[in-house]
Parts: C-alpha cells; sequence; structure tokens
C-alpha cells in the first residue's frame, strides 16, 4: 500500500506540478511498526504527537484547540493518532479533524485488533488513557502529558525548541 | 500526455481503492474473529454457574447478545438463545459487558447497555428467563429515565432479589440547567424482587464518579450490596472508594480504598474487582497511573472498607498489567490479571489460602497472540475457573489449581 502511494506520487509528480491529487484528510492506518516508521519520518525535528478519540469528552474541548497550535506552531510536526478504546471510525475521526482545524495534520487511525500489541510499541506503561500527548525535541527527547494538555505548556515547549534551534 | 495523466490517475485511485479496502479490512477486523452471532465470534463472554453445575454463558457478538449453558463446563452448549431480537449499537466500551446472574431456581437475569445516540449515551436494557435460558421476556430499560446510564452490574440477594448498579449521567441535567459545572456520573442503584424482571425506582448511591469504568460488586452479607467503584475525589483524582450498603436500598458511606492521587482528565476505562470472604474478608483489586503508585495493586480490608492493607502490586511492571480480578470460594482466594510481553498475552494466576495476606507465586495459565477479552474468574461453589475469551483460540474455561 505505502509501496502503491509512493509509485502514485511518484507518477504525478512527475508529470503534473499542481497538486491535483492532494488528500487534504487522509488518514494512515496505523499498525504493527507504524510508530518507529513515524518517528523516524520526524527525527530531528520538534513533533507534538496526540492520541485521541471520538468517543473521549476531553478531547472534543482539546482537539480545536490543538489546530490553532498547529497554525501558530509551523516549526512544529503535528501527529495525530486516534487510539479510542472502542473501534476507531474513519468517518467519525475525519469529520472530528476537520472541524477542529486538524484535517492537514499527519493523521492516523488505529487499524490493527490487537490494540495491545500497538499500545505495547508506543509505551508499554501505557494503558490506552486518552488524551495523551508527547512532545518529542529534536534530539529524541519525549515529554509525555497525561490526559488534556495545558495550550501555555505547549507553547512553551515550542518557543524552546525554536530557541534550541538558533 | 493526456495517455500519462490517466495512467496516473487510474494508478493513484487504485491505490485508494486498496488504501480504503485496507482500512475497512482493518475495522472489519476489530476485536472479533468474525462478525455472526455464534459464541467463536464474541468480543465479551461473561459466565455464572447455576447451582446445578450447568456453565451459562452471555455473550456479545454480530451485534447481539445470545446465552447458552454447558453441562460438561465448556466442552459443548445448547442452542444459543438470543436476547436481542435485532443487532443492536451494543456498548463496546472496554469494560462494558453483558451481566449474567442465575438464581436457585433457575431463573436467569441478564442487563447490558447500548449506545442510544451518537453522543454515546448509554441505555441499560434488563431481562429474564423463567424457563431455564430457552427463552427471555422482552428487553425492558432498567430505569426510566433518558440520560445515560453504562456499566450495569448485577448481583444474586441470598433471598433471590437481584441487587443492580451502574454509571448513570441524569444528574448532569439539573446542574446544566443552574449553569453549575457537573464532572463523572452518577453511582446508581436498585434492585428486582422478581428475578429481573422489574427493577425498584432506581437511587443515587454515590454521585460524581468516574463515568468510564466497571463496577465491582459482591455481598457482606444477605442484604449487605458492597460496591467498589472508581471516584472522583477533590482535585479530579480517580482512586477507588468502596461503598457497604446497610440494606439494599441504604447506601452506606464512601471509604477510600487507596490513595494512589491518579489525577487525570481522562477516561481511564479500567473498572476495579471486588469480592468478599465467607469470614467477611474484602478483597479488592484495581488499576491506578497515580503519582503515589502505578500499575495494578491488591488490597484487602476486615473492617467493612474502613482501613485497607497496603497495596500490593500485581505482576510484571515491564509487562503492562492490566484487567485485574478477584474471586473468593470455599478453598481461598484466586486473584488474575493479563500481561502482554510484546508477542503474547498472557493470563496470570496466583491464590491465597489466609484471606489474601499472603500468595502464591503468580504463574501464566493460558496465552494468546491476538486481541483477547478480560479474564474473569466464575466458582462454581467447588471450584474456581478462568473464563477468557479469545479472538484466535475462541472461548476457555480452565479450572485453577489451589496453588497448594
Amino acid at each position: 500500500m505505502k509501496r502503491c502511494l509512493l509509485a502514485a506520487i511518484f507518477l504525478i509528480a512527475s508529470l503534473v506540478a499542481a497538486p491535483a491529487a492532494e488528500t487534504p484528510s487522509e488518514l494512515k492506518p496505523f499498525v504493527r511498526g507504524s510508530w518507529q516508521q513515524m518517528l523516524r519520518s520526524h527525527a530531528g525535528r520538534p513533533t507534538l504527537v496526540h492520541f485521541w478519540g471520538v468517543t473521549c469528552g476531553p478531547c472534543k474541548v482539546e482537539l480545536p484547540l490543538l489546530g490553532k497550535f498547529m497554525k501558530d506552531n509551523a516549526e512544529v510536526d503535528v501527529v495525530m493518532i486516534s487510539a479510542d478504546l472502542v473501534p476507531n471510525l474513519p468517518g467519525a475521526a475525519r469529520a472530528m479533524l476537520e472541524k477542529a482545524g486538524l484535517g492537514t495534520a499527519e493523521n492516523w487511525l488505529f487499524a490493527d485488533g490487537f490494540v495491545e500489541r500497538l499500545r505495547f510499541e508506543i509505551d508499554p506503561a501505557w494503558q490506552g488513557e486518552i488524551p495523551r500527548t508527547l512532545l518529542i525535541a529534536r534530539d529524541g527527547t519525549v515529554t509525555t502529558i497525561e490526559g488534556s494538555a495545558e495550550i501555555p505548556d505547549l507553547e512553551k515547549w515550542s518557543a524552546q525548541q525554536k530557541a534550541a534551534a538558533k | 500526455m493526456l495517455r500519462m495523466s490517466l495512467l496516473a490517475t487510474l494508478a493513484f485511485s487504485l491505490c485508494q481503492t486498496a488504501a480504503q479496502a485496507q482500512m475497512s479490512h482493518h475495522q472489519h477486523a476489530s476485536e472479533a474473529a468474525c462478525e455472526e452471532l455464534e459464541l467463536r465470534c464474541a468480543s465479551k463472554v461473561t459466565p455464572a454457574f447455576a447451582s446445578d453445575g450447568t456453565l451459562w454463558l452471555a455473550w456479545m457478538a454480530g451485534g447481539q447478545i445470545s446465552v447458552a449453558g454447558s453441562k460438561d463446563q465448556g466442552r459443548s452448549f445448547s442452542a444459543p438463545v438470543q436476547v436481542t431480537k435485532e443487532k443492536l449499537k451494543l456498548d463496546w466500551g472496554p469494560d462494558a459487558r453483558p451481566q449474567i446472574v442465575v438464581e436457585k431456581s433457575g431463573g436467569i437475569a441478564l442487563a447490558f447497555s447500548i449506545f442510544r445516540d451518537k453522543a454515546f449515551n448509554g441505555q441499560v436494557l434488563a431481562t429474564r428467563s423463567s424457563d431455564g435460558g430457552q427463552s427471555f421476556a422482552e428487553l425492558r430499560p432498567i430505569t426510566s429515565d433518558n440520560e445515560s446510564q453504562r456499566f450495569a452490574t448485577l448481583g444474586l440477594d441470598a433471598d433471590g432479589s437481584v441487587f443492580a448498579a451502574w454509571i448513570d449521567k441524569r444528574n448532569r441535567v439539573p446542574a446544566q440547567q443552574e449553569g453549575r459545572k457537573y464532572e463523572g456520573a452518577g453511582l446508581f442503584f436498585s434492585s428486582s424482587k422478581d428475578g429481573g424482571a422489574v427493577y425498584a425506582e432506581a437511587r443515587l448511591a454515590s454521585d460524581n464518579t468516574c463515568e468510564c469504568c466497571r463496577i465491582g460488586l459482591a455481598f457482606a452479607g444477605p442484604g449487605r450490596p458492597v460496591v467498589v467503584f472508581r471516584n472522583l475525589f477533590e482535585g479530579g483524582v480517580r482512586d477507588h472508594a468502596v461503598m457497604t450498603f446497610a440494606d439494599p436500598a441504604t447506601p452506606g458511606e464512601v471509604r477510600r480504598v487507596s490513595n494512589d492521587d491518579w489525577q487525570i482528565s481522562a477516561c481511564p476505562h479500567h473498572g476495579p474487582s471486588l469480592s468478599i470472604s465467607a469470614a467477611g474478608t474484602y478483597h479488592v483489586s484495581w488499576y491506578t497511573n497515580g503519582k503515589a503508585r502505578k500499575g495494578l495493586f491488591y488490597a484487602r480490608s476486615q473492617d467493612e472498607g474502613r482501613t485497607f492493607s497496603d497495596p500490593l502490586p500485581l505482576g510484571r511492571a515491564d509487562r503492562n498489567p492490566t484487567r485485574p480480578y478477584v474471586l473468593t470460594g470455599p478453598h481461598g482466594a484466586t486473584m488474575v490479571w493479563k500481561e502482554f510481553d510484546g508477542e503474547k498475552t498472557s493470563v496470570n494466576a496466583m491464590t491465597s489460602h489466609d484471606e489474601g495476606k499472603s500468595w502464591s507465586t503468580p504463574v501464566a495459565i493460558a496465552t494468546t497472540t491476538d486481541t483477547s477479552d478480560h479474564p474473569l474468574l466464575v466458582s462454581d461453589g467447588h471450584k474456581t475457573y478462568l473464563s477468557w475469551m479469545t479472538k484466535a483460540d475462541g472461548y476457555r474455561l480452565l479450572p485453577i489449581g489451589d496453588g497448594s
């Protein structure tokens, strides 16, 4: 599937300059190995990873705030992972992301029935409570925020990342 | 050029189809092995033994609730009886499961919850079989209130009445109308004198408890239900509490099981387990990720929950221990939980013969390499069994040695 997408992107990129095939709210299936793949693709860049779900009450409040954070902090990569403890439904997840201004973030959706294994790859101590935010610094240092994050804390972290880059 | 861009479009649309197929395949794959109604397709299975030794199971599969009995300890089952008449939006929360109690007379009381709307508000439905599980009465809401109920738990009292406790959000309505902030949900209860056909008017046991965890229920004696639940203590701390009822209509005080200091504005979806021995010892196991301690823990109380022993950690911290369950029987107490080693999930068990003061070394008694239901314990009055539904290996009922 990834190879297939790459082939398509290559074909299109080599033919047309206009981003006709852009899919702003693609939901990537998060399966075994996705976590390491995601980490590798953001290595060396400040990255905010947010685990959320459509049935999570606090997430409904936090998502639009994260949408604004993404808009205001272009130098931070924002990765959203739908990791609900109930079946993760693409339609509902996409609608909520778009409403929150996160349609263009890097969006993933848990897509493996064996969620224990997915969670174990991410953090063996995590039992699936959402929301959960990981702030990954340029040097790979991870700060974990359980429950709803305070946006001023995220802004502060983002500013530190910016300062460290100078 | 036209041909080439057509080619690209074709390649892209093919890939999109592949992506969608993959997504829907994964969605489909979710927790269950198949989509039909049979036991092998179940995501949640709840057991109960009848006094004649029949093992009854109530399960969720294919969007419906079914029941079947086994007279040979789970090797074969009677033809399943559908409790639901149509596919329903069953509550699929990790801690939600159908509840089943079997009376001495052979009557069977059931309760389960469905999602009533897109906002995941729930409704608890109840029914009863008075012909030994051959048919079930029409489903009735356990309460007439229309707000939201989830996580019902049923227990059979000594006089044959059925005690029910659940999480109920009705009190958020007046709070919102008055502009007050309302946290969590109420712990409500009721009981049925006719074996689960009709329940008395629901009453509040304790308000502002955690809204997303199963409730532990046991009896301290005839007419004395005891519930253990994740409470919301001052400052949004989701630690556990126990309540001993004076009688099935009179809630007792809220007593703290442990000061874990887990302040979190999120749903743990990971509720406690309670069992009370014949000697009156309360055995409680639970999960926390608090400042004071993190992981699975066990504690016991010999004064009806006024004081508890120091929490005993369960399992290997590097193997993500989850879903503890404790049950006392005539030969002592048994405790199980799940661990995951990166490849497989195991159910670990240990036993105690001194009212929980000391426990045997944990032993892995079952494993599976795909997703699984919570491990549960069930007793036929003689032996304690592990009851465990797995996606890859189906349903299992395993007798647990007494560890001696």
